[in-house]
């Protein structure tokens, strides 16, 4: 289980683990390339309120530097720092789902997740998906299923499919249902949404 | 929008405690809870300290008694998908597969799980109730029906929100506590605050104090257990009723039973009666009505949440014939 | 009330100009090659990409963050507010209260009913206080925080059934009624109730609903010196466009509204809010621009719902089925301000089934509650609930298969209106016996299906309806622009809300003149480049603006013949499309390509205009529809499964078979979450604020509370004098028998009558207990 985690932590593509920067000393912006090991013994940095301080973010693949604040959350930071707006903002409350990404490939809230929290992981978005202009699987299913009405839940639900589908390429219907039962869609959508992340799966497996 | 605050992200557990033991410092684990919390002005925090960055409180251990060591960050879904856990500890692996949505149990950790704040619509909401330093429950006069039948002591009605902790106290787990005076371990039945010991808080953790891990005994031998949760929507909703059974038997008849309700209480709620109608008997319809008529007998509805006693006794009947035939 | 006299409520305070007649009446497709497929959306890329710049994603340079300050209590005077903390907070950049220079603005609520935009007398939680810009959204919130507020708290009613008892606190001066009662009346329901062989009379209250689009309410404003930019979140530009301009007094051609995308309105968001001023007040004194969307809480107090409703039905029948009269009386609350608290409720009641003998009676109530807004078919649902019911015990007592009964009273001209006038089309009869066909009623009902366990009960229901609009109307314009290598570029000023409005636009286009949809670029939805629209609301898009879409493809083949007769020098009369070409009839041998035609090329674009004709004179367009379901009810804790679903809906000519379904399954969603999930819960006893303002507490239906076995059976019949293009609208009608139907189902299931909404275990769990259901 443990080095199961620590693999999953370790994915970021500068290989740099996701602790090194707080773990290191110093103020400001202190180059990660300098970061300090791991298990440094040294005091970890308080970051202090309503003042920003630089991390390093990578998302779809691409690393960020920027600067925060600790209070700012990663669903701001990408939408209205990077620019990523196919993340969208549905609640803040961690209630519908839109503002849905993957965190080392797993379906989480991004408003409910500190952007210094998410320093060092691989955060992929909905636009982290696209082949270059070309849809991914899980796009390219939802618009054949017509798997959204206003489309403003859909980012997240693709999301969470294609979370779903990075754990379980094959998912049974119940599992399916279970895998987006996390994303509201006011429209009421939901059963092209399931008949999407059926098409996705044999999409993805070069089948369908 | 969430308020201003500090930030620190300790390597150690001991450098975790130095911090919280500043003022007014919180837990930051999987800040699901958290951060809602903090956005919702429930109370102010001056500093989080996060435990992302402790690898010691993450993975499940085979503790050296047989036993299973859970450490307090691993996620509600690590710990629902863990096969030791659905093996052994099946209540606990059922009851986290129903907290929230599929992305909040990516997030919460059963550390946090176990310490959450109350769902009650007054303490969440702009009302300056008794929980939050104010001086009236608005419950009992109020919109109930969501809240307890057991336990408010006449101070505060919630309900405790766990999915969890009814599983961990079905299997009489330990908690594993850091603070500044080193480690500590509480049985998770000596871990929740009822209202009138202190209304204002949910457990006996100090403010420079945190949960590490939860450490489950090895179930004796003939253990059956299960979790069932009923609520008003499937996903993303907290439990209506909910009852958690670790029953230990032998051939056809009851040794033992350790039975813990959801949605019941303030902190999850043993229910002894249950227990005393059904052990040392075997599990006939007689017996098992007796049970669910006992599991209510001493409840306190409140005006719009009558509702509790045929559904607990409903919920309870149901568990009990099921696990009978497990 | 008379709707038919009165405009509808989406057209309502909307300046509606009549457009010009279309140049022909083109006849009715005989057969379509185009209209009516299963075509995917041609937005989708973008809404699946990411792509589309919702208003919410609108990022513009050097941009700002608004937020309001809100009332926090029902009924409460503001006695006086400091800024002045809340100023020198870092990054504030203006904080606006209602005595800013510029900021007492008069805003008109509707019915002649207005109050300031930042009034000093809230009569709701959620009232705007004061206002603030800041560099961040943190810091406009931490402004909000330190903004001082005293107020008189005011005592408050916010239940409807208590606001007319004496003593109870009046909203406004002239008391809690907001007018006489609104009565209808038809033949002599004594007379009917006195010729019944049974009547019945029962009381049923339906629960307060919220909208709740997953994109929140708001926008972006930017002035360029006394021009007003709005992005916003809409159902309809150049209905924000008009409300903006009259509050501000700018004129039209002064704010351009855009809304090219939109996360979902259903009803609440055909209108601007204080919000969209409010933003464009903190533009102009920042000099920034301002984007300003409100938090999710917000939008549960202060962006509308569906009223609750009480409702009182008696209804007689004869042994054979004959209805004799029907009897409702309802009240309701559209809250503080005039907001149709009690619209509509009685239209299935008065229209749906022949029934010579009807009278209505509804009386709305001001409540110390947020303005209810239209939400998704307004009324029907609620009066579904009652009536629909009621025809299945009806049915019962005179033992009478329940589709039977309502197939025993047919209307084939609308009972409610004027002149008694004819439907263009009714469906109702199809639709019933189209869905009972293909949900196996009869068989349903003779032989429940067996469930796992005995304690899980299972049981079918269904239900029907007419939705009182639906058939569109003038005006609408549309410019099609035709250019030299045969795409196209359609400008419509309505809004696409999720409907699929603009990929069926595409396709009415490339039904008459051969261009594959691909190549048609859809400009929509902006007041500074498309025509004026009306907003997008009570199921009229397609209907209103596809025909308008259809002439203006005429005008475009107009002009290209008579180029291409030009070409091939015969007269056009004699010239026909197919494929992007153009030909000779009787001899197709000679042919033209599109970017052939010397005279297109000459020009580089051929522009056609078309305008909505009017609908047909003395004859109503309304759609129909049925839907029947299953169920399963465990009898022990309440807990409900819908296990299956058929919706039959006749809503003229299906435009496009997947965003037809579509709409079908989403209806039903949203009907499900009346029936059994959703519902507003008050602090009446004690604070009158809303308990559950977020997605927790306020439980919409997630993927795990529907069924995927939804079945979809359009019933078309092509309705040639609806329209040029023979649609009805959809949108509305799919949601309004939803719940009823599965009341009718748990009734069937377990015997036991449901008659307020939500049918959970909280409500079961009792029932079973005080009427056990054998197992």
């Amino acid at each position: 289980m443990d080095d199961t985690f620590e693999k999953k932590t370790c994915t970021c593509k500068t290989g740099l683990s996701r602790r090194s920067f707080f773990t290191s000393v110093g103020v400001g912006a202190v180059a990660l390339a300098t970061a300090k090991p791991v298990h440094s013994q040294e005091k970890a940095q308080v970051l202090e309120p309503d003042s920003t301080e630089k991390i390093r973010l990578i998302v779809n693949g691409r690393e960020h530097r920027i600067l925060v604040e600790p209070r700012w959350t990663l669903l701001f930071v990408l939408r209205e720092k990077l620019g990523l707006t196919g993340t969208k903002m549905g609640c803040e409350r961690g209630e519908c789902g839109a503002c849905t990404v993957l965190i080392n490939d797993i379906p989480q809230y991004s408003c409910l997740k500190l952007a210094v929290e998410s320093e060092g992981y691989a955060i992929t978005t909905l636009e982290g998906l696209m082949n270059g202009e070309n849809l991914g699987p899980v796009q390219q299913a939802f618009l054949e299923k017509d798997a959204y009405q206003c489309g403003y839940c859909t980012p997240g639900q693709i999301m969470a499919v294609e979370g779903l589908l990075r754990q379980n390429a094959s998912p049974t219907m119940d599992q399916i249902k279970r895998g987006v039962s996390g994303n509201l869609c006011r429209c009421g959508a939901y059963k092209n949404i399931f008949d999407a992340a059926d098409l996705a799966a044999k999409l993805k497996t070069g089948g369908g | 929008m969430l308020p201003n605050f500090a930030y620190v992200r300790p390597a150690s557990v001991e450098g975790a405690v130095d911090h919280l033991h500043s003022e007014n410092s919180r837990v930051h684990a999987g800040g699901t809870d958290l951060l809602g919390c903090l956005r919702d002005n429930i109370f102010m925090a001056d500093k989080l300290v996060s435990l992302s960055a402790l690898s010691d409180l993450r993975g499940i251990r085979r503790a050296a008694d047989g036993g299973l060591r859970i450490g307090a960050m691993n996620t509600i879904t690590e710990v629902a998908t863990n096969e030791s856990i659905q093996d052994q500890y099946r209540a606990l692996a059922m009851g986290a597969s129903e907290v929230a949505s599929p992305q909040l149990r990516n997030q919460g950790t059963i550390g946090g799980n176990m310490c959450q704040k109350p769902r009650c619509w007054y303490y969440r909401g702009e009302f300056h109730c008794l929980r939050k330093g104010g001086t009236v429950c608005y419950a009992f006069g109020g919109e109930n029906q969501f809240h307890c039948i057991f336990g408010s002591d006449d101070h505060c009605a919630i309900v405790h929100p766990s999915d969890t902790a009814p599983a961990l106290l079905a299997f009489n787990a330990q908690v594993r506590i850091a603070g500044p005076k080193g480690d500590r371990l509480v049985p998770v039945e000596q871990f929740f605050v009822r209202p009138a010991e202190n209304v204002e808080k949910e457990t006996i953790l100090q403010p420079d104090e945190l949960v590490t891990e939860i450490m489950l005994p090895q179930p004796p031998q003939g253990t059956r257990s299960s979790y069932r949760k009923v609520r008003t929507r499937r996903s993303w909703d907290f439990a209506l009723a909910g009852v958690a059974l670790a029953v230990v038997f032998k051939g056809d008849t009851v040794e033992s039973a350790r039975v813990v309700l959801s949605g019941a209480a303030p902190v999850p709620w043993r229910s002894a009666e249950v227990e005393k109608a059904i052990i040392g008997k075997k599990l006939d319809s007689a017996v098992v009505s007796s049970a669910a008529e006992a599991a209510v007998k001493q409840a306190q509805p409140l005006s719009k949440n009558r509702y509790k006693i045929p559904l607990f006794k409903a919920v309870i009947q149901q568990e009990l014939e099921k696990i009978a035939h497990a | 009330m008379k709707p038919t006299d009165d405009k509808p409520y989406f057209l309502k305070g909307v300046p509606v100009p009549e457009t010009p007649l279309p140049g022909e009446d083109p006849k009715p497709w005989k057969q379509t090659s185009v209209v009516g497929k299963p075509l995917p959306r041609t937005d989708g890329y973008e809404r699946v990409s990411g792509s589309a710049v919702y208003p919410s994603d609108v990022l513009l340079p050097d941009m700002l963050y608004g937020a309001i300050l809100r009332c926090p209590y029902p009924n409460a005077r503001v006695k006086s507010i400091d800024i002045s903390a809340a100023e020198r907070l870092p990054g504030v950049r203006a904080v606006i209260t209602g005595s800013t220079p510029g900021a007492d603005l008069k805003w008109p609520y509707g019915d002649g009913v207005s109050a300031k935009l930042f009034d000093p007398h809230c009569r709701f939680e959620g009232e705007a206080v004061a206002a603030v810009a800041a560099e961040t959204p943190y810091q406009a919130s931490d402004a909000l925080q330190a903004i001082e507020v005293k107020y008189d708290v005011l005592p408050f009613v916010v239940d409807e059934r208590n606001a007319a008892e004496s003593g109870a606190p009046a909203v406004h001066q002239k008391g809690n009624r907001v007018a006489a009662p609104t009565k209808y009346e038809r033949g002599d329901v004594a007379k009917g109730f006195a010729e019944a062989d049974v009547v019945l009379e029962e009381e049923y209250r339906t629960e307060c609903e919220l909208h709740t689009p997953l994109e929140l309410h708001g926008c972006v404003a930017k002035w360029d010196h006394n021009q007003l930019t709005i992005w916003e979140s809409t159902q309809g530009v150049y209905a924000v466009q008009s409300k903006v301009a009259e509050v501000l007094g700018l004129p039209l051609s002064k704010v351009r509204v855009i809304g090219h995308y939109m996360g979902g309105g259903f009803g609440s968001k055909l209108r601007p809010g204080k919000y969209t001023v409010i933003a464009a007040l903190l533009a102009a004194k920042t000099a920034r621009p301002v984007k300003l969307f409100l938090s999710r809480e917000e939008t549960f107090v202060t962006c509308g719902n569906r009223p609750p409703t009480n409702m009182k039905l008696k209804a007689g029948v004869k042994k054979d089925g004959t209805l004799t009269a029907l009897e409702l009386t309802v009240t309701g609350t559209g809250g503080a301000f005039p907001a149709g608290g009690v619209s509509l409720v009685d239209w299935q009641i008065r229209d749906l089934y022949t029934c010579p003998n009807v009278r209505t009676e509804a009386t709305d109530f001001y409540t110390h509650t947020g303005p209810a807004r239209p939400f998704r078919a307004p009324g029907h649902p609620q009066g579904s609930w009652a009536l629909e019911q009621m025809l299945d015990a009806l049915a019962e007592k005179i033992n009478m298969d329940p589709v039977d009964l309502r197939l025993k009273n047919i209307p084939l001209f609308s009972q409610a209106r004027d002149g008694k006038p004819k439907y263009s089309s009714t469906g109702l009869k199809e639709c019933l016996e189209t869905g009972a066909k293909a949900f196996g009623w009869e068989d349903a009902r003779k032989n429940r299906s067996a469930s796992q366990s005995r304690h899980l009960r299972r049981g079918v229901g269904m239900a029907a309806c007419v939705w009182f609009v639906g058939g569109g109307g003038p005006p609408s314009t549309i410019v099609l622009k035709l250019f030299a290598d045969g795409s196209a570029n359609l400008n419509m000023g309505a809004s696409d809300i999720g409907t699929g409005t603009k990929t069926i636009m595409a396709m009415v286009v490339s039904e008459e003149l051969g261009i594959d949809p691909s190549k048609i670029f859809i400009e929509n939805a902006d007041t500074g480049t498309t025509q004026f629209a009306t907003p997008s609301g009570g199921s009229k898009t397609i209907p209103t603006e596809s025909p308008a879409v259809r002439a203006a493809a005429i005008e475009v083949k107009r002009q290209l013949l008579a180029m291409a007769a030009q070409d091939l020098k015969v007269d056009a009369s004699r010239l026909a499309m197919k494929d992007g070409s153009i030909y000779i009839s009787n001899d197709p041998s000679r042919t033209v390509k599109i970017p052939d035609v010397a005279g297109l090329k000459k020009r580089g674009v051929i522009v056609g205009v078309g305008y909505r004709g009017p609908n047909p004179a003395n004859l109503v367009v309304n759609p129909f529809g049925a839907q029947f379901c299953e169920v399963q009810v465990d009898v022990r804790t309440g807990e409900i499964e819908i296990l299956r679903f058929v919706a039959a809906h006749e809503s003229g000519r299906v435009m496009n078979r997947l965003t037809f379904d579509n709409q079908v399954i989403g209806g039903l969603t949203m009907g499900i979450g009346l029936a059994s999930t959703e519902f507003r819960v008050l602090d009446a006893n004690e604070t009158g604020k809303l308990c559950n303002k977020n997605w927790h507490d306020y439980k919409l239906p997630t993927a795990l509370d529907i069924t995927e076995n939804i079945t979809s059976v359009p019933v078309e019949i092509l309705d040639n004098q609806a329209n040029s293009t023979g649609a009805k609208g959809l949108g509305e009608p799919v949601t309004i028998p939803t719940a009823a139907a599965i009341a009718n189902a748990v009734y069937n299931a377990t015997g036991i009558r449901i008659t307020h909404t939500p049918i959970n275990p909280v409500q079961l769990s009792l029932l079973f207990s005080e009427k056990p259901v054998k197992e």
